[in-house]
């Protein structure tokens, strides 16, 4: 770029952003500062005073442990379905030439539906079919959160799909299904990786649904709540610490793998 | 092996638009065939039915006397190098030209070999590891021509292969055409909007006009005869004079405009009152001397053009005409205004129905 902008708008670009990263990154922070402190009242540590007592005491938590193994199980499984769900979606749309509105709305309808109302309406009827709550009502839960995001997001990466692409493929010999598999799905594969790792964390966090639906074992973010409502010891701090960490460091080695990429690219 | 191609009464209809309409055309095996015309003349439409991209509404398509209609684009013994090139963004340049060959089952060390020859053959020797995004565009265009070649089709297509190259490499790329050409044997069919690329390279060529053929030949006979007014414009005979009417006179047919004669080609005297008088700007001469001279008229402008230079020049009713002449004469020099003698050859005037006249610019 040979524009430079002015000093003047530099400086308020600059504070614009550093505010906006502030507010969205002050409250974990500030949870993950509290994690350190050895203190049973929640609050700030003093510098003095920094410890990794909570930290310790994570691997004894059976209740905490046993959450969050489900809500990774739960989690890969949603994101697994809402992925191959959402392609074959997508690969619907793309065929579809009258009706392809419909079926667009139709498969992100569940997107509008409040988590309250479709966790409440999935439990009275899975109760009224007899079907018990487990992983598997959770899973199908989160599923019909997760699938609206998956297929907005595997529908996008269809742009790089162009017709004459597959045309030439088609010049050159393959069926439908080699040109599927030689030419759709490579170049989809971004949307499909960015589609499960969407799913995956929508159904980590879902709170709502997994409220009603699950079974006898709960999923991290129920426990957490009702920790955090029956006054528990600190140690959910250090799990939400834990939590906050893993994500930075998946974050940082996502940027650093990208960035290497290009680098051998060029 | 080079294919003959037999299109039989083929029309293709698009709800109520009809893109093709009765397309009767025989093409030989091995020739180099070009369908000529401006965009949505069907030309593109031609082209996907023989690739099989597309079904005709109507009408047989033979390969070599086999009816091909039922027969998929990827069972067909054509391959096509696409106007948007279709290059596979996520492959190498060497993946991308043995796809092809991959789908066939051929492998390893032939497969690697023939990949290898079909780029030395488009001039990307050692090309083959590198990315797409990594070439330009006259590489890419070989890219896909290599592609197309490899897989040695009896039928090779060309659509509009040259569109987006600037002018240095459209000439290479169409001297590459015909020496591909020549060394595959392979029948060749272009299709372009550029009357250069059809002139200089078909064997044959057709022009094409709302879904029909206006004219098929040898591209010299475009020039000798051309069928009708809007042919002659296409292959850039753009003098298209308008008679106030046709005299017979002891030497053959003559044209009357603006009061002056025309002698014109003889066979063509009894098109009608619709006739235009096409005007070849190679048989038009300068005279010295006015008292020989076939036509007076007055220059308009003149348009200096390297060595040559263009003359306009008016009939009195205020129809033009251009003669080229050579930058050096003194004609080229000549004032706006001025009269001057013109001789015309033989056959430099020709009678042509109006026929698929497109409207003047």
């Amino acid at each position: 770029m040979t524009v430079h902008e002015g000093l003047g708008n530099r400086t308020v670009l600059w504070v614009i952003a550093v505010l906006g990263l502030l507010v969205i990154y002050a409250p974990p922070l500030y949870l993950l500062a509290i994690s350190f402190n050895p203190a049973l009242q929640p609050g700030l540590p003093s510098l003095s005073a920094l410890s990794l007592d909570w930290y310790m005491a994570l691997p004894r938590e059976k209740a905490l442990i046993g959450a969050l193994q489900q809500s990774f199980l739960v989690a890969f499984v949603t994101a697994v379905f809402a992925t191959f769900l959402s392609l074959l979606a997508a690969l619907g749309y793309i065929e579809l030439r009258l009706g392809r509105t419909t079926w667009f709305l139709a498969v992100l309808l569940p997107m509008f539906v409040p988590g309250v109302v479709q966790g409440l309406a999935l439990s009275a009827v899975f109760t009224r079919i007899g079907v018990k709550a487990s992983m598997i009502t959770v899973i199908s839960g989160h599923l019909l959160w997760a699938m609206p995001f998956a297929f907005i997001v595997i529908l996008t990466s269809f742009a790089a799909v162009r017709q004459n692409v597959l045309l030439a493929a088609a010049d050159l010999g393959a069926g439908r299904w080699r040109q599927f598999v030689d030419i759709t799905l490579p170049l989809i594969r971004p949307g499909l990786v960015s589609a499960f790792i969407f799913s995956f964390l929508l159904s980590l966090n879902e709170f709502t649904r997994a409220f009603y639906l699950a079974g006898r074992q709960n999923t991290l973010p129920v426990v957490l709540f009702s920790k955090m409502n029956s006054g528990a010891s600190p140690v959910i701090y250090a799990m939400s610490g834990a939590i906050f960490i893993t994500s930075v460091l998946t974050v940082v080695a996502l940027a650093m793998y990208n960035l290497v990429r290009e680098k051998r690219m060029n | 092996m080079a294919i003959a191609i037999d299109i039989q009464s083929v029309s293709r209809t698009y709800g109520p638009i009809k893109a093709l309409d009765g397309i009767d055309l025989s093409i030989k095996a091995g020739e180099f065939f070009t369908l000529l015309g401006s965009s949505g003349c069907g030309k593109s439409t031609l082209l996907k039915l023989i690739g099989g991209f597309d079904r005709p509404s109507e009408g047989r398509i033979l390969f070599d006397g086999r009816d091909v209609i039922d027969v998929p684009a990827n069972k067909r013994p054509v391959n096509t190098v696409f106007q948007s090139l279709a290059l596979f963004p996520h492959m190498t340049v060497a993946e991308n030209v043995g796809y092809g060959l991959k789908l066939r089952g051929v492998s390893g060390p032939s497969l690697k070999a023939k990949v290898e020859d079909a780029l030395d053959l488009v001039e990307l020797p050692g090309f083959g590891p590198r990315t797409i995004g990594m070439m330009s565009g006259g590489q890419r265009q070989r890219v896909a021509l290599a592609r197309a070649l490899v897989m040695e089709p009896g039928i090779l297509l060309l659509d509009e292969p040259l569109t987006g190259l600037d002018e240095r490499l459209r000439q290479q790329m169409r001297d590459e055409f015909g020496r591909l050409h020549r060394r595959t044997g392979a029948t060749f069919i272009l299709v372009t909007h550029n009357q250069d690329e059809a002139l200089s390279l078909s064997d044959r060529m057709a022009i094409m006009h709302k879904g029909r053929i206006e004219q098929l030949g040898v591209p010299a006979q475009f020039f000798e005869c051309p069928a009708n007014s809007f042919v002659a414009r296409f292959v850039g005979i753009e003098t298209l004079l308008k008679p106030e009417r046709i005299e017979m006179r002891d030497d053959g047919p003559h044209a009357i405009v603006a009061g002056q004669s025309l002698r014109l080609r003889s066979p063509e005297a009894s098109l009608g009152a619709d006739g235009l008088v096409a005007i070849r700007p190679d048989r038009l001469r300068i005279s010295e001397n006015i008292d020989i001279a076939d036509l007076v008229l007055t220059v308009v402008e003149t348009t200096f053009r390297g060595l040559q230079t263009d003359v306009r020049l008016t009939f009195a009713d205020g129809q033009s005409l251009v003669a080229v002449v050579s930058s050096d004469s003194p004609t080229a020099t000549v004032n706006p205004g001025t009269q001057v003698p013109l001789s015309l050859l033989p056959d430099a005037a020709m009678l042509l129905s109006g026929s698929g006249m497109p409207p003047v610019a």
